[in-house]
């Protein structure tokens, strides 16, 4: 009996001791004014569907102190269900499938998460204005009506978009400035350009391989293919298929579809110039075939070259500089030679609600304050001040001398479904002055994304895309990394494949579509 | 005599068959064996009959929300993309064959061995050499891949080096499409002649020494023991395993294939097969239903080889048919 008298004294006590520390989070911002009228009397746990590797840094830490405000807050707290970078398409699409209601918060994306053919499948709720008004409301009222129009299928919003977040994620070739300067080059600023480049690396740098391309499943043709594509004819990539064969002509003519693939010289030129560099040796012999870490082999010095987009520059550039002093890494982006440059999406990132989400009400809250609460951002974008960030004198974001690497000592949400200009922080570790140099240059000749309003609907077309895409798949890396015999040749049985595999009955059904928005 | 005996070794034959057969007397009879399969037929049940109305998804368009029962039919439509594609007659070669190459080689290979370790007295030799032809078989498939490209490619390979150190040219493997069939048959029997060894060994172990010994005296060398009692006595195993090897006949060893070739599609022509097809068709669009259709369609084909074989089986020797 005196044990349990005294068990229950403890509890009492403890209780009393939690008191003020709570009392003090609740006062700092009160946050039922941000949700007037909204019961959170049950408490709720919320499961996020994240894409990135499981971190074995100080998450957990960071994740606790957000549960515990966001408990004070609104009652809930947040689990992360990580999609590991190991096959994660598959892994988040079957995720996505094997929907049970145990899954809350999804991040998403319209370019690289499919986030149009899993709400045609249903994997997201739709959300009316009223919801979003009462659950998501500094998110609602800062996202414009215009904005909102982009985020609908079939009249019904589904995804939050991260509209407020300047990026730029356009693809091109990272290069070493040094070496492009050695060899009398004023920065690269066309394929041809890199091809002097490269012919230089490896000419004056034995041990270095131009670009050590990890060819392997290649990614890159989709890359390669459309960066040639929009620098030599100024045609604009239009997401959400499975296969990228689908541009516009032109910026000037943007909905009338290109014939890039079907006929002409530009792709039989593209052939004949990956051929020519394939055999003088910029990238290895079995490229196809190779699984190395070409990021991390540039910062060794061991390649020239690496084929990514702006931010990855942005934030290479510094760290390369810091292991090889001079490197000086620059940037060419593909689409530069036609000044040919869409703006990113704004659905590049996005936030989406399980259709099985029992508490699709609170997600919506925990993810309004994340985004827009100071706090909450902060915590999740640079970690817990002191600890993992702090702001210097010029209100740059600083990490402490303490904050080595950010796998032991930082903090990793990957919150790409909401990041907030308003509440961003400069970082300290950023050659902005290089950034804003480029970045203005695309400001200059940048186009908004033409083909916001259309989510294509391949129903009627399903077998010749998958088709579609067991040709491209199979023909474009060869073309790509120049390994056809006669590249001439292989175009036009490439040409001949595709036709076969019905990219006409494919091309009129989606220039139909494109009709019926924009003609 | 000696094959009688070696018949007597199949539990089978504790079935009681006639007309004296009841259901109640034989499970008792028989309580233990059957109690020893209880775990065999519980996964079966979980984890291959219960999914089995799954199959239906192969003929919706899934909807996740929905689930599988909830989504539309669509009849044949999931399974119109294999047969338009133009590839099946490609794609069914090449997995077949790579089928029967690894069926032949790979009963024969570990027959073989079998017998050898079998010959061997050195107990401590027959160990190290069979867990030494065991452990690749542990060794995941990217790994192996790994492994190969690490040896045979061109640039850096440790036997291109080796080749180029004695003045040879390393042939350019990663661009040659004939070759793959004997680099992809070559690492199959690396990985999976120790695990078919073991097998074999282990039949070979389970007939009766004292055939062995009646052979001897009777004045036998080791070649005609092989030939009149171990081979014989391995016929109902190696039956049995070619049997159920027929049913995946039309089904390809998708993580050998996949992480080998990879996406190098200079090989296609000689190590597509339907699995690595249909994954590069659909892994953009993730069409489970379309996925389900061929998998469902390769089922049905395997069944339809099994019972096809099986008769031609029961027809010859019923004794060693499956059923």
């Amino acid at each position: 009996m005196a044990k349990k008298i005294a068990s229950l004294l403890l509890a009492f006590v403890l209780a009393l001791g939690l008191v003020p520390a709570m009392a003090e989070t609740a006062d700092a911002v009160d946050y039922t004014q941000w949700f007037p009228g909204v019961d959170t009397s049950e408490h709720v746990v919320l499961t996020w569907l994240v894409t990135g590797n499981i971190p074995t840094n100080q998450t957990n830490e960071a994740l606790a102190i957000l549960n515990e405000k966001l408990t004070a807050a609104i009652n809930a707290e947040i689990q992360i269900e990580w999609i590991e970078w190991t096959d994660w398409q598959t892994k988040y699409n079957l995720a996505l499938a094997m929907q049970d209601g145990t899954v809350d918060m999804i991040g998403t994306a319209t370019d690289w998460l499919d986030a149009w053919p899993n709400t045609q499948k249903g994997a997201f709720l739709p959300m009316s204005v009223e919801m979003l008004q009462t659950y998501c409301p500094q998110t609602y009222a800062s996202v414009s009506q215009e904005h909102w129009d982009l985020c609908k299928y079939e009249g019904d919003i589904y995804l939050i978009p991260e509209d407020n977040y300047a990026q730029w994620t356009n693809h091109g070739f990272l290069y070493r400035g040094d070496y492009a300067a050695e060899a009398g080059l004023d920065g690269i600023h066309s394929w041809e350009d890199m091809g002097v480049f490269f012919q230089y690396v490896k000419d004056n740098y034995p041990d270095v391989i131009p670009w050590d391309a990890d060819g392997s499943g290649s990614s890159y043709s989709d890359q390669m293919l459309g960066g040639w594509l929009s620098s030599k004819t100024g045609g604009i990539n239009i997401e959400g298929f499975s296969v990228p064969l689908f541009f516009g002509a032109s910026t000037a003519d943007p909905y009338t579809l290109s014939t890039f693939f079907l006929e002409g010289d530009a792709l039989v030129d593209f052939a004949t110039l990956m051929k020519s560099w394939s055999e003088a040796g910029y990238w290895r012999e079995d490229v196809l075939n190779y699984t190395g870490d070409v990021k991390a082999e540039m910062k060794e010095g061991l390649t020239a070259a690496n084929q990514h987009h702006t931010q990855t520059w942005k934030t290479e550039r510094y760290n390369i500089e810091k292991l090889i002093p001079g490197s000086d890494v620059g940037f060419f982006w593909f689409g530069e030679e036609s000044q040919t440059l869409v703006s990113l999406n704004i659905t590049h990132g996005a936030l989406a609600i399980a259709a099985q989400s029992d508490a699709p009400e609170r997600a919506l809250m925990a993810y309004d304050l994340i985004r827009n609460d100071p706090t909450f951002y902060r915590l999740v974008n640079y970690g817990m001040e002191g600890q993992q960030y702090y702001v210097d004198e010029n209100g740059f974001m600083a990490r402490p001398d303490t904050y080595l690497d950010e796998s032991v000592q930082g903090v990793t949400f990957n919150f790409w479904w909401g990041r907030n200009d308003n509440l961003e922080l400069r970082s300290a570790v950023v050659d902005w002055e290089a950034y804003d140099a480029l970045t203005a240059v695309y400001d200059a000749v940048k186009i908004d994304y033409p083909y916001g309003q259309v989510v294509f609907n391949t129903d009627e077309i399903s077998v010749e895309m998958d088709n579609l895409s067991n040709v491209f798949r199979t023909y474009a890396p060869v073309i790509c990394f120049g390994k056809a015999e006669d590249p001439v040749a292989y175009v036009a049985e490439f040409r001949q494949a595709l036709k076969d595999a019905g990219i006409d009955a494919a091309m009129a059904s989606v220039q139909a579509q494109i009709d019926a928005v924009y003609k | 005599m000696l094959q009688k005996r070696a018949l007597m070794n199949d539990t089978r034959l504790l079935v009681p068959t006639g007309s004296g057969y009841s259901l109640r007397k034989s499970l008792r009879q028989n309580r233990t064996l059957i109690l020893m399969c209880i775990p065999a037929i519980v996964f079966f049940f979980l984890f291959c009959y219960l999914p089995m109305p799954g199959a239906y998804i192969a003929f919706t368009k899934f909807n996740y929300n929905k689930g599988i029962f909830g989504s539309p039919f669509v009849g044949w439509k999931n399974f119109a993309f294999l047969f338009t594609s133009g590839q099946l007659t490609l794609l069914l070669r090449n997995t077949v064959l790579y089928n029967i190459a690894f069926i032949l080689l790979g009963n024969f290979i570990p027959l073989l061995c079998a017998i050898l370790l079998n010959e061997i007295q050195a107990s401590w030799f027959r160990k190290v050499t069979q867990s030494i032809m065991f452990l690749p078989y542990f060794i995941s498939a990217v790994l192996v891949s790994l492994l190969v490209y690490n040896m045979i490619n061109y640039d850096y390979g440790f036997i291109s080096n080796i080749v180029r150190q004695f003045g040879g040219a390393m042939p350019k493997y990663y661009s040659q499409p004939g070759a793959w069939p004997f680099i992809i048959v070559l690492v199959y029997l690396w990985q999976n002649v120790g695990y078919g060894t073991v097998i074999y060994f282990a039949a070979i172990t389970n007939i009766d020494t004292s055939m062995i010994e009646a052979a001897k005296v009777d004045g036998a060398n080791g070649f005609q023991r092989i030939r009149y009692i171990i081979l014989p006595c391995l016929k109902s195993t190696l039956v049995i395993l070619l049997l159920f090897a027929m049913g995946n006949i039309v089904k390809g060893n998708f993580g050998l294939f996949y992480n080998l070739v990879g996406g190098n599609s200079l090989l296609f022509g000689t190590t597509d097969i339907i699995e690595t097809y249909v994954y590069r068709a659909l892994m953009n669009n993730f069409n489970f239903s379309q996925g389900s259709a061929v998998g469902l369609f390769q089922s049905v084909v395997g069944f339809v080889i099994v019972l096809v074989a099986n008769g031609i089986v029961k027809r010859i020797e019923p004794d060693y048919s499956l059923f």
